[in-house]
């Protein structure tokens, strides 16, 4: 009876131990890394500014990088969304594109003006997010807070 | 000798295997209470060939919290996914939400258990026995069941004519926590009567920490309370049960009301200035959430001499509302007239019933033949949109057979085949729609995204089955081992949803052609009890074919705040783990106890392991019993959870200190039973894997206690 036992619990502890390691290796899990230095939080960002949006960040990735995307969008009321208000003249400023030319590289300086704010931008605050994902799938974001105004932010060093 | 042979057929004379427990009450009758409990906990554990762990009073009230799901996580193999400490969810052995079956009174608990943030509309005072089973029970229990099944009942009648009740107070320093509850019930011959009323109000969650890191942001706590997080819970019922000769039924009625602000920084996009203090931290600002769960049961038994005949059905109503100041991203949707900061309505009726009936032909084959029949409804309402409304139809046939050729073994199998229907109505949102014009997109992409829910008319059909053994070759060993086939229908959100989930800050896609998610499950359960010591271990492994995960597309939503489209696939998925328990009883008055579990999940397609997977545990307990006195010091060791699926993080481990203490006291003829706990001692500040608050990394509580109070009294009756 005790030989029955015995041998019964290791061939289940066998089973066990044999469907636990029949697994391959994991994949990567490991998100990118998103080093924004422009805007930084709080700054300022000049409605109409014909040279665009000063954007510097570093990306990186233990694997490979596969996109990024930036999106901005309105955060009046300190963030419970604005709702209807009465807009004659200006527009809530929205911007939401994404860049694929990152893919398969390990890490990325990005620097660019592409983000161009109309005349007729409503000013006030509103939220920078940057979102990045590497070729696994794997994501990570930033946001920040900044203001659209018609005065001039800091100015560029570049 | 022989003693311990009728003791064994004592045991066996209970004839309960898988099945509902309503069902030994009957043959329970003529017993004491005390040797009701013992039995009955060992009679459902030798007979069903699936692990099986009878949570008893004194559990319940060493570990009590004012909520059940943080009570049964000192099981091994069970966890609690917490939404700060008022609302918790089942997890067992790493499966959580639609795969755990929750049953109160023997009808299947139906709120909105596939949210994250919500809970579980239980009274915790009310629960007085709770039978966990762990491993695949979609034979008995149908869809959802397959990850394990937590049993609600209650204790059997008093003995003897009597007025009796108990009161009992609740406090915790966590969250200045408040309970109170009061029972009072009658038996009188036939008929025995108890009603139940409980309350707790609980001010803003405490965490050892100032500030919180969120989206590289840093958020203040003030005063080291987090803001708006204050809440209350209101509960009643009433059970009634009535036994003439061999007919058995009892009645349930119960209403629990939950409110609770939710913590603005978790609450969309957090930012520093909605955290100020708001100089009182028992209020109930916006945003919040309301949930009132009513719940009907009723059950009937016959008993004859080779067959039994039982029939339960039940109806339950859980309205959900979520409150928040009227926000919108579309600038061009207007403010609701009526109740214009309503977010979210979900209603959702459900009507359960089910018929079982038993033949025993011999003392060595028992059948068991049943049907299930459930129908569900959701409508939704609120400025905002979460989940469609659907209808959700499903029917169930099953037989059980139990074939026990010795005292010593058993064998038991079944199939069952169930039919599932679901139609979810589609729902567009005409202000994004107005929106994405706006924004110039083309009519394509406008197309894909207008439609919050796609018009879903599904039709499923699974078979589950299971065989097991259950073998006692002598007194000291038990095993038993479990090879069971399980399934579970999509949910509504799994097939149809599209749009930004608010709680995960995700854009969630489903999928309507998905299938019913299916899996093999094999466990076993190995038990040593000699003399002081206790031995069980309990290694399962399930291969799903087909198991539903959020998948990340890799695909840029167009929507503001949504990072890359989810999207509910299929894949093939594996879990394999143990649970190990060893108790020593030494030296006269105390109890050595460490119990173990871990968990592996490995998603087959992905190469990567599922998410919420929960972190390997130990605790190491030393209990003292002397007279009165109860003390009890715990050792609780977390190990860091690296094994994360793809955006989840990495929790890292911690060692924690708890201890409490029972003492019973005498009031003239009244006993009060006194529980006090400390929990985290050394105030260590450490996350939770499976909280809702770990995204936002807010840490679980630090050093706290907590006491509760139990008077209980009685009264005989001529």
């Amino acid at each position: 009876m005790k030989k029955i036992i015995k041998f019964s619990i290791i061939c289940l502890t066998a089973i066990f131990f044999l469907a636990s390691n029949s697994c391959k290796e994991d994949s990567d899990t490991t998100k990118p890394v998103i080093n924004l230095t422009e805007p930084e939080d709080g700054d300022i960002l000049q409605i109409g500014d014909v040279n665009g949006v000063h954007l510097d960040m570093e990306l990186s990735d233990n694997e490979a990088l596969a996109s990024y995307k930036i999106e901005i969008h309105p955060n009046f009321d300190n963030h419970s969304h604005a709702q209807a208000r009465d807009v004659s003249e200006t527009v809530d400023f929205t911007f939401n594109k994404e860049w694929n030319d990152i893919r398969g590289k390990k890490n990325a300086d990005i620097h660019h003006h592409e983000i161009k704010i109309p005349e007729n931008a409503t000013p006030g605050h509103y939220h920078l997010m940057v979102y990045c994902t590497d070729v696994a799938g794997n994501e990570s974001h930033v946001a920040v807070s900044v203001e659209l105004s018609h005065e001039e932010g800091e100015p560029h060093n570049d | 000798m022989y003693i311990r042979y009728i003791a064994l057929i004592l045991i066996f004379a209970y004839i309960l295997p898988l099945p509902a427990q309503e069902r030994d009450s009957l043959k329970t009758e003529t017993l004491s209470e005390v040797v009701v409990m013992g039995s009955y906990a060992n009679s459902v554990k030798r007979n069903s060939a699936l692990q099986v762990d009878i949570v008893d009073k004194n559990f319940l009230q060493q570990h009590f919290t004012g909520n059940l799901m943080q009570t049964l996580e000192y099981m091994p193999g069970i966890h609690s996914m917490d939404i700060g400490s008022g609302f918790s969810k089942p997890m067992i052995r790493g499966m959580g939400f639609n795969r755990i079956s929750v049953t109160e009174n023997g009808i299947k608990q139906e709120g909105q258990q596939w949210g994250a943030d919500h809970g579980l509309e239980i009274d915790a005072f009310a629960v007085e026995r709770v039978t966990v089973r762990k491993g695949p029970s979609s034979l008995l229990y149908g869809s959802d069941a397959m990850g394990g099944v937590i049993e609600i009942s209650q204790v059997p009648a008093p003995s003897g004519n009597q007025v009796y009740g108990e009161i009992a107070m609740l406090g915790k320093s966590v969250n200045g926590t408040l309970g109170a509850s009061v029972m009072a019930g009658v038996r009188k011959n036939s008929w025995h009567t108890k009603l139940r009323f409980s309350e707790q109000h609980f001010a803003d969650y405490r965490i050892p920490a100032d500030t919180i890191v969120y989206l590289t942001q840093y958020l203040p706590v003030h005063n080291r309370k987090l803001k708006n997080t204050a809440g209350f819970e209101r509960d009643i019922g009433l059970f009634s049960e009535y036994r003439k000769g061999r007919y058995y039924a009892h009645y349930a009625v119960s209403n629990a009301f939950q409110k609770a602000g939710f913590f603005p920084g978790a609450h969309g996009i957090p930012e520093a200035s909605r955290l100020q203090d708001d100089g009182s931290s028992r209020n109930i600002d916006l945003p919040y959430s309301s949930v009132n769960h009513l719940k009907i049961t009723a059950h009937q038994q016959y008993a004859g001499n080779k067959s039994a005949v039982y029939l339960d059905a039940g109806f339950q109503n859980n309205h959900r509302e979520e409150w928040s100041l009227f926000h919108t991203h579309y600038g061009n949707q207007p403010v609701p007239v009526t109740n214009p900061n309503r977010e979210l309505v979900f209603s959702l009726n459900t009507f359960n019933s089910s018929l079982r009936a038993d033949l025993i032909y011999s003392p060595r084959w028992k059948h068991t033949f049943g049907l299930d029949v459930q129908y569900q409804r959701n409508s939704i309402g609120g400025y905002s949109f979460l989940l469609p409304e659907y209808r959700r139809f499903a029917t169930g046939a099953l037989w059980l057979g139990i074939f026990r050729p010795t005292g010593k073994f058993s064998i038991s199998g079944g199939f069952r085949y169930d039919y599932g229907m679901l139609d979810i109505s589609a729902f567009q949102d005409v202000y994004l729609e107005k929106y994405l014009r706006e924004q110039n997109y083309d009519s394509g992409t406008v197309e894909s995204y207008r439609w919050r829910s796609y018009s879903v008319n599904r039709h499923f059909g699974d078979v589950s089955g299971s065989i097991g053994i259950s073998w006692i070759p002598d007194k000291f060993h038990q095993l038993k081992v479990n090879l069971g086939r399980s399934f579970r229908l999509p949910g509504a959100n799994e097939l149809a949803s599209n749009g930004v989930h608010h709680g995960t800050f995700r854009h969630e896609q489903g999928n309507a052609s998905l299938v019913s998610e299916r899996g093999w499950q094999l466990d076993a359960s190995y038990t040593y009890e000699h003399g002081n010591v206790l031995f069980t271990a309990s290694p399962f492994v399930s291969r799903f074919d087909n198991y539903i995960f959020l998948k990340p597309t890799g695909e840029w939503s167009i929507l503001p705040h949504a990072g890359q489209i989810y999207r509910y696939t299929g894949s093939k998925a594996i879990f394999t783990g143990t649970e190990v328990e060893l108790r020593i009883d030494f030296l006269r008055n105390l109890t050595y106890q460490i119990t173990g579990e871990y968990v592996y999940t490995h998603n087959l397609d992905e190469y990567t392991p599922l998410s919420f997977s929960p972190p390997a545990s130990l605790r190491n307990s030393l209990i003292w019993k002397h007279g009165i006195f109860q003390f009890r010091a715990e050792l609780q060791s977390i190990a860091t959870q690296n094994r994360v699926a793809r955006n989840e993080d990495i929790t890292h481990g911690v060692n924690l200190l708890h201890c409490g203490a029972t003492v019973k006291i005498l009031f003239g003829n009244l006993n009060a039973d006194i529980t006090f706990s400390l929990k985290n001692v050394f105030n260590t500040k450490y996350y939770n894997h499976l909280s809702f608050y770990r995204k936002v990394e807010i840490p679980e509580p630090g050093r706290n206690f907590q006491f509760l109070v139990k008077i209980p009294f009685k009264s005989r009756l001529q």
